[in-house]
Parts: structure tokens; sequence; C-alpha cells
């Protein structure tokens, strides 16, 4: 089988043992890779009720088709588990030699299952498994843990590790590599934290089948350098992916003050302008062609890699327009190997609700110190608010009650993205039906709102867009996998993929073949979201309530006075069900399952919950 | 008539300003005055008046503040 390994390695902590699975072409066909593979997986594996933070839960790292090849951006891979946050399938993406090494040691997967004795590092060598003591680094975080380990292998290993955040089950704990930056934002270093896995270090010395090597080599350095040189003609890294932060300021779409508000006249104080002036150095992924994380120093002189979710919702949505403590939170938020958006949002949430009374505390937006102090206790479970707010603003706001939970910005358990979508329904659509929870990584429509149509619209043409971007953004590049910078910043052209995917496994599709693929990994995870909630509900899909509330509309700027509309939303819903062949519950019916290939997939979701 | 120009991201150094006013003729339209600041017509981009989504050929007023940027897409 060429473009795939054929093989997933599955690991027992608990026995301390290992074995190499094969996989079938046909599944590799039908999941074709990363998210994919983990989705399948886990539902075929996973009994429904699970806790995810118990040993019945599994971590996966699953890579596909053309990760880890020299090609534009490949360095990335796929982790997941079943979410602490959102109780339903989560994953996350992350640059990582892992991608790379995994499947030169000859894997497109790893499964981890069981619990460890005791705080372990899983070392893999092709086709050795090595389960080592990590008792030296366990209480450590991400940085000094990567450096005892590449004192250990050298530098040229793929490294997963997780902080204190992962090790004491911080829901929003992440993955780190430091070869990229971090992912599992739905708590999958909470998984691996909940497994005593401190660390995942892999070498592979094989060679990546595909299916025509030489093309394959001669392509990707080409595009290599192509894809470089369209980054240098569009100067987009020049502020990278926080030159949008002024666009979001300009056009109401900022989120300030736990999303209260929607711009701020120091905002310029934060702008990729700045961010570019204060850079001391740039990194990037594994194969990346233009590296997007740009570093400045901390107020305590550490290095810290920024981009706008972090600067978006560590800075203005706590009221914090200073640079050097931005950065700050966002290094211990790496360090700790804990998610900063959902840090971000936790934060301005427990801000806001002291602020309204919900709860008593003395924490107040602006107050850099506190928020540091804050996520310490957060990463520890120190203390009853370090321990409450380290299960995230949802489970917060049912304990603090008052109300609060209508601006705990979250949908399903997970924190919104850094846009405010007070009055951008299309957006607001994207996080409401994200399969993983609030993520804007799913799908991205802001600027189809402002140009294409029209920001008042709640027509299906938003509804059809959304599903357009989930096909590519949370399907195509989370299961090749692949970062979709290229593409979506750059305007690097979309038939690369099925080209690359040809000189992998020697398949001709096209792209309507990876819309089906797309759209039965969508489905999928709707079905474990069904066995997880069988009585699940429309309103589920609806983003937080404080964007419909009048009282909350701004009152001056470019959309003073607007705010969502509750029936309106549920029409542009509605439109996203009957395009996709959802119920009214969100739930896909039988025949779109049939349609999908997942009639086998049906009738275990139909043991649990009903199916239309 | 008076208006302000920001631009934005990659633009800024492309176009050599962050932010600038300029006084413009009653009657320039929003494609004017991207042509007016050099920008390119077919280079991709976003326009915005005082925050909201404008028509090329859209009258400006005195006062407005007309944003110009590349297309940004989410990350």
């Amino acid at each position: 089988m060429n473009g795939w390994t054929g093989q997933i390695l599955r690991v027992n902590l608990t026995a301390q043992t290992f074995k190499k699975e094969p996989f079938s072409e046909e599944f590799a066909r039908k999941w074709v890779g990363g998210r994919g593979f983990a989705a399948k997986i886990l539902y075929d594996e996973l009994k429904p009720g699970i806790d995810p933070l118990g040993p019945d839960n599994k971590f996966i790292v699953a890579l596909g088709p053309i990760a880890g090849i020299p090609a534009p951006n490949t360095g990335k891979a796929v982790v997941a588990g079943k979410s602490p946050m959102t109780g339903g399938y989560g994953d996350g993406n992350l640059g990582t030699r892992v991608a790379e090494q995994l499947r030169k040691a000859g894997y497109d997967a790893l499964i981890v299952e069981g619990k460890a004795e005791r705080p372990t590092m899983l070392y893999i060598e092709d086709d050795k498994v090595e389960f080592l003591p990590a008792d030296a680094v366990w209480g450590q975080g991400t940085y000094v843990t990567n450096d005892w380990i590449y004192a250990k292998y050298g530098k040229g290993v793929g490294v997963l590790n997780i902080g204190q955040g992962g090790e004491n089950m911080v829901r929003y704990a992440v993955v780190r590599s430091l070869e990229g930056r971090a992912g599992g934002r739905t708590g999958i270093g909470a998984v691996m934290g909940s497994k005593l896995l401190k660390a995942v270090v892999v070498k592979g010395t094989k060679p990546i089948p595909q299916a025509d090597p030489a093309g394959m080599k001669k392509v990707g350095h080409d595009d290599l350098r192509e894809v470089h040189e369209i980054d240098k003609k569009t100067g987009w890294s020049i502020q990278s992916t926080n030159g949008v932060l002024a666009w979001c300021n300009e056009v109401a779409a900022l989120p300030v003050r736990n999303f209260r508000k929607t711009h701020h006249p120091d905002a310029w104080k934060v702008d990729g302008e700045r961010l570019n002036n204060a850079r001391i150095a740039t990194y990037g992924c594994p194969n990346c062609t233009m590296r997007c994380g740009i570093t400045i120093h901390d107020d305590e002189g550490r290095e810290s890699e920024l981009d706008y979710e972090n600067i978006g919702l560590l800075g203005p949505n706590l009221e914090i327009f200073d640079f050097p403590q931005i950065a700050s939170l966002n290094y211990l938020c790496d360090e700790y190997g804990i998610d900063t958006m959902s840090a971000g949002c936790v934060l301005s949430f427990y801000a806001d609700a002291i602020d309204h009374g919900a709860v008593a505390g003395d924490f107040k937006f602006g107050d850099a110190a506190g928020a540091k102090k804050l996520l310490g206790l957060i990463a520890r479970r120190e203390g009853e608010i370090g321990n409450l707010l380290a299960e995230g603003s949802l489970r917060a706001a049912r304990k603090f009650g008052h109300g609060s939970e209508a601006y705990a910005m979250q949908v399903k358990g997970l924190e919104v993205a850094a846009y405010n979508c007070k009055f951008i329904p299309g957006m607001a659509l994207a996080f409401g039906v994200s399969p993983i929870g609030a993520h804007h990584k799913e799908s991205w429509v802001i600027t189809f709102e402002l140009k294409q149509t029209s920001r008042e619209s709640y027509g299906p043409e938003k509804a059809k867009k959304v599903i357009e971007l989930q096909r590519i953004r949370g399907g195509l590049f989370e299961y090749m996998v692949s970062c979709r910078f290229p593409w979506i910043e750059l305007g690097w052209g979309l038939e690369n993929y099925p080209k690359y995917f040809k000189l992998a496994t020697g398949l001709d599709w096209t792209l309507d073949d990876f819309w089906t693929v797309s759209d039965r990994i969508y489905a999928l995870m709707k079905l474990f979201w069904l066995r997880e909630y069988p009585q699940t509900d429309r309103k589920l899909d609806y983003p937080p309530a404080v964007w419909f509330d009048p009282t909350n509309a701004d009152t001056e700027g470019p959309i003073a006075g607007k705010h969502l509309e509750y029936d309106k939303y549920d029409g542009l819903l509605q439109h996203y069900y009957d395009i996709r062949g959802y119920d009214k519950r969100g739930i896909p019916t039988k025949a779109t399952l049939e349609r999908l290939g997942l009639a086998e997939e049906a009738k275990a979701a139909e043991k649990v919950g009903s199916l239309t | 008539m008076k208006v302000t120009v920001k631009l934005i991201g990659p633009f800024v150094q492309a176009f050599g300003f962050s932010e600038k006013q300029l006084d413009v003729p009653e009657g320039t339209t929003a494609d004017g005055l991207v042509a007016l600041v050099d920008i390119d017509k077919a280079r991709p981009k976003i326009v915005t008046r005082n925050g909201r989504a404008v028509a090329p050929d859209e009258a400006l007023a005195e006062g407005d503040r007309v944003v110009i940027s590349p297309i940004y897409s989410g990350g």
C-alpha cells in the first residue's frame, strides 16, 4: 500500500505491552488518516459514558498520507481522545517532528491505552518501544521537560509532552511540541496526564512508502520554494496571524472585556505592526514555508511565541494592552501546557462574573499580575478557585450561578476563539456547529459575510459557506494531515492536495472525493456525540447567549444596537442541517449515514440514541 | 474632503504607511480611493467604510474612515 505505512502502533500502559496492527486499504481510503482515523478508532473502541479522564479513554496520535513528507507545511499531527471539555469526540492539530518520525518509524497512528503505574515517557524507535520513568520531570513544565528529552536523545527526535496542566488534568490542557507549538485544546493534554504519560518521543529511520517517490521529491522541493516565495511576495508573515487584530478592531469583531465590547482605542498597542516591531525571533513547524511564530520577550525576558488567538484572548479580552505582559501570560500557558484560548476565556469569564456579582473575588480586567497568579493556581488545581477554573468556564458558571452561564463564552463546553460574533451570524453558526465545541479552525466566514454577502443576512449562503470550509479546514487538512495556511492565507491552490495525494498513494481523487470523506468524518463525530448525549438538542449548536442579548449590544460604533436574533439564528441553523442532511437535533439522518457509508456505525449509535 | 485611510497587515509595508488623512475630491468612491493609494485593483482585498462593508462605487463622505485590508481567512 503506497502513501500509508499500513500500520498502527497500539501501546498499553497498564500492561506495558505494545503491538503493531495492520490496517486495510479499504480502511485507509474510507478514513484517509488524521482526524478520520482518530474518529473511527475512538468511535469503535470507546464505550459511551466512559470518563474522559479515566483509564478507559485512549490517547491517539494520527497522521495522514502526506504528513511528514518534505512538502509545504506537512509537519503536523492530529492528537485525539474523548474530550474532557465537551464529553464528545475531541482532537487537536499541532506542528511536531513526530509527524515525520512516527511515519518513518513505520506507523500512521499511535493508540495509547490504559494507565501507567508511575510517570512514564514512551520512547518509540522503529520497531522498538520502551516504557521509561519520567519521575525526574513530573511536576516540571514543558520547556524543562523538552530540554531533558533533547539532552537524552538529541534534537532530531519528535517530542510530544505535557506540563503541569496536563499532569493535573486541567480540562483544557494541551499537548505540546517544541518543534511546533501546541494542540488538543479539547483537553488532550489532560488525557495524557490522566494516563501518567508525560511524553512520547519518536525516532524513525525507514522510508515512508510512496507511489512516486522521485516525483514527490521533486515536486515537494519545488513547492517548498514556491510557497515560500508567495509568502515573501505577499508579506503575510511580516505581521503573521496578528495582522487580523487591527482589522477585527475596525469591523467590531475583536473580543474585548470578555467579549462585552467589540473594539477598543488601545487595540493598536498590540496589533500586528507592534508585534513585528517587537520581534526577536520567528519559529515555524517542520517543513513550514511561512513561519508564523513571531516571538518577543515577555516581561521577565523570556522568549514567548505569539499568534492572534493568544494575543486576542489574553490581551484585549482581558483588557490588557501591553505586549510583554501578554507574552508572559502566553509563556506561562505554554510552560504549563494549557490552552491559551480557553485560559484567556476562563480568566475573562471569571473577571466578568466578579464584576457582575456572580461570585466574590478581586480579579479585575487589566490585572496582568492577577492573571499570572491565577494561571499558576489553575495549572496546579490549587485552592478552590484554581481547581474550579481548571474545569473550564461552563462548569465554573454552573457553580457560580446568577445567570453567569449566559456569558461563559463557550459552545458545548469549549471556549470560543478570538472573534466577537455578537453581530456576525455566519461565524456564530461556525462556532455553534463545530463538532468539537466552539473552534474557528473548522470554518471561518467573517470576510465572506462582510464582502460577498451581508453582515445582516442569515441566509442559506452562509450555511453553504460554513460547510464548504468545514470540508476543507476541518476535513481535508485534518486527515491528510497538513497545515492549511499556504492555501487559506496565501491562496496556494487547493488542487495541490489531490496532486500530493496521488504522488503519495497513486490514487487519482477529485476534490469531491475528498468532500465525501470530510462529510463522513463529520457525521461520525456527530454519532459519537449522540451516543454520549442521547437527549441532545439543537440548542447545543447555539453560540453564547450573551450575543443575543440586546442589553449587551454595542452602544456606539459600526454595529451599535445590533445583536444576534434567536429566531433568525435558528433559521440559519436549519439551513445548515438541511444542506448537511441532519435532523432537527443536528444529528445525521439514516439516509445521510447510508449515503456516507456509515450504516454499521449507525447501528451502534441506535443502541444508545435514536436516529431519524 | 478629508478622509482617513488605514492599511492592515502586509499592506503597511507594501504601500508605505499605516494610517493617513487624505484630502480627496468630493464624490470620490471607495474604488477611487483605493486607486489614489495606488493599490492594484486586482490585488485581493477587503475595503470597509466606518467599519461596514462598502460597494466599490459608493461615494465617500467627509470624515470617513476607510480601511483597506488583505483578505484574512481566520488562520
